[in-house]
């Protein structure tokens, strides 16, 4: 075996970085060692194939179609020069706000300056409509919906769930809350409005945002309090 | 349709992330493709919630994009840098979301790691094999704490703690059994 001299105590600081047993700052000084020692570098590649390969299998679900699309809308806009050091948490509180932003732009088709996108939106005949619901605590929560291709788009903001999914929900004016699905609470993200309930989203109508069990509501009507909520205006 | 084959699968998502790093959006579309089913059952193993793990998933490629120029083909595969790196975002999302994940973790000499069966064995990767053998070997218990270390993001103290065991004594049995590991292993 080459490189064969690594002590046990290397070997296993390898190991316990892969597995990710080591606290912050062990594991910083860990990655430091690695600069500087080709035998430990090496080491440590070998436990991280082994640590990649605890998750055995390919695979066999494919993530919702409207994923990939949500990837795009948070990419950010003409990022040829990706930093390689800056962690997502900190992006993402930076600009989350920028973000939401530039997705309702997007859908609106008001942002000229972004490169073409990959999956081309479909060209919206009919004016959207858009939603800001708020509620009394801090977090907010932005829609829009294309009544030309059916899609709802939803960008969070500061909405903390915890063991809870948070349901949407159109009120038309008979008063009747109608699901429109479970929403992502940390991420902005669009899909097809599920029918029958897509055909009620009108102006003038409220949407409201609900705190239900994992995975929505049960029964098909809210069962929890309304925490957002606020009115539909055509764009 | 050109035949794949492992190495030239390999081959490609390395290249493919490479393009990522500089900006290449199609290559981005491409890596996504050849990747989502594997990373969404990355995260599916951590965030057993279909929507965590598809958010989590979501997070990880935006971090891809982001930093795949620190990607070193000469120190590991594509895959394990994927990997790795939806990993830590699971398990970010997992330890965000507060104390959720705190069953203690039962070691009365509990049973060994069942060794897997016939069946799956025959159905998994060379390396997934040796690796579930190997794990299968260890002293009981042992299997499980590695597992939970990794798959939960939990470090020596939080399992001292759910395993109402001294720091000291869980670090050494970890240690050994580690050091075990890569006896089987090479």
């Amino acid at each position: 075996m080459t490189g064969g001299a690594l002590s046990d105590d290397d070997e296993v600081l390898a190991a316990e970085l892969a597995l990710g047993l080591l606290t912050r700052e062990e594991a910083r000084a860990a990655e430091a060692r690695a600069v500087g020692n080709a035998g430990f570098a090496t080491a440590c590649a070998k436990w991280q194939d082994y640590a990649a390969t605890l998750f055995s299998g390919a695979g066999s679900e494919m993530p919702s179609p409207s994923l990939w699309g949500a990837i795009l809308a948070r990419l950010p806009a003409n990022d040829t020069a990706a930093p390689a050091s800056r962690a997502l948490r900190g992006w993402q509180a930076a600009t989350g706000l920028a973000a939401a932003a530039a997705l309702v732009f997007a859908v609106l088709g008001l942002d000229r300056a972004a490169p073409p996108p990959i999956i081309a939106p479909v060209p919206a005949a009919q004016a959207p409509l858009v939603a800001v619901l708020t509620g009394k605590d801090s977090g907010f929560v932005t829609i829009s919906y294309n009544p030309g291709d059916g899609r709802l788009t939803v960008a969070p903001q500061g909405l903390v769930m915890g063991q809870h999914s948070a349901e949407l929900w159109i009120i038309p004016g008979d008063g009747t809350p109608r699901s429109l699905g479970v929403i992502a609470a940390a991420a902005p993200g669009w899909r097809a409005a599920p029918r029958p309930a897509s055909a009620l989203i009108a102006a003038g109508g409220t949407m409201a945002i609900t705190v239900e069990p994992l995975g929505g509501s049960p029964s098909g009507k809210p069962t929890g309090s309304v925490i957002l909520s606020g009115k539909l205006t055509a764009a | 349709m050109p035949s794949t084959t492992p190495a030239r699968d390999s081959t490609q998502l390395t290249l493919a992330l490479q393009r990522v790093a500089g900006g290449d959006r199609a290559a981005f579309e491409e890596l996504y493709r050849r990747t989502c089913v594997k990373l969404l059952s990355v995260c599916l193993r951590i965030l057993p919630v279909r929507q965590e793990a598809e958010e989590a998933l979501q997070e990880a490629y935006l971090s891809v994009w982001q930093r795949a120029g620190s990607f070193d083909a000469a120190r590991g595969s594509a895959m394990t840098w994927l990997i790795t790196l939806t990993r830590n975002r699971a398990v970010d999302r997992l330890r965000a979301r507060g104390r959720a994940v705190q069953a203690p973790i039962e070691l009365a000499e509990m049973v060994p790691d069942p060794a897997p069966p016939a069946t799956a064995l025959i159905e998994m990767a060379q390396d997934e094999r040796a690796l579930a053998l190997c794990l299968s070997e260890l002293a009981g218990g042992d299997a499980t704490l590695i597992r939970t270390a990794f798959f939960e993001g939990v470090t020596y103290a939080e399992l001292a703690e759910r395993t109402t065991t001294p720091l000291g004594t869980i670090k050494s049995r970890i240690r050994r059994a580690l050091l075990a590991l890569r006896n089987c292993l090479t």
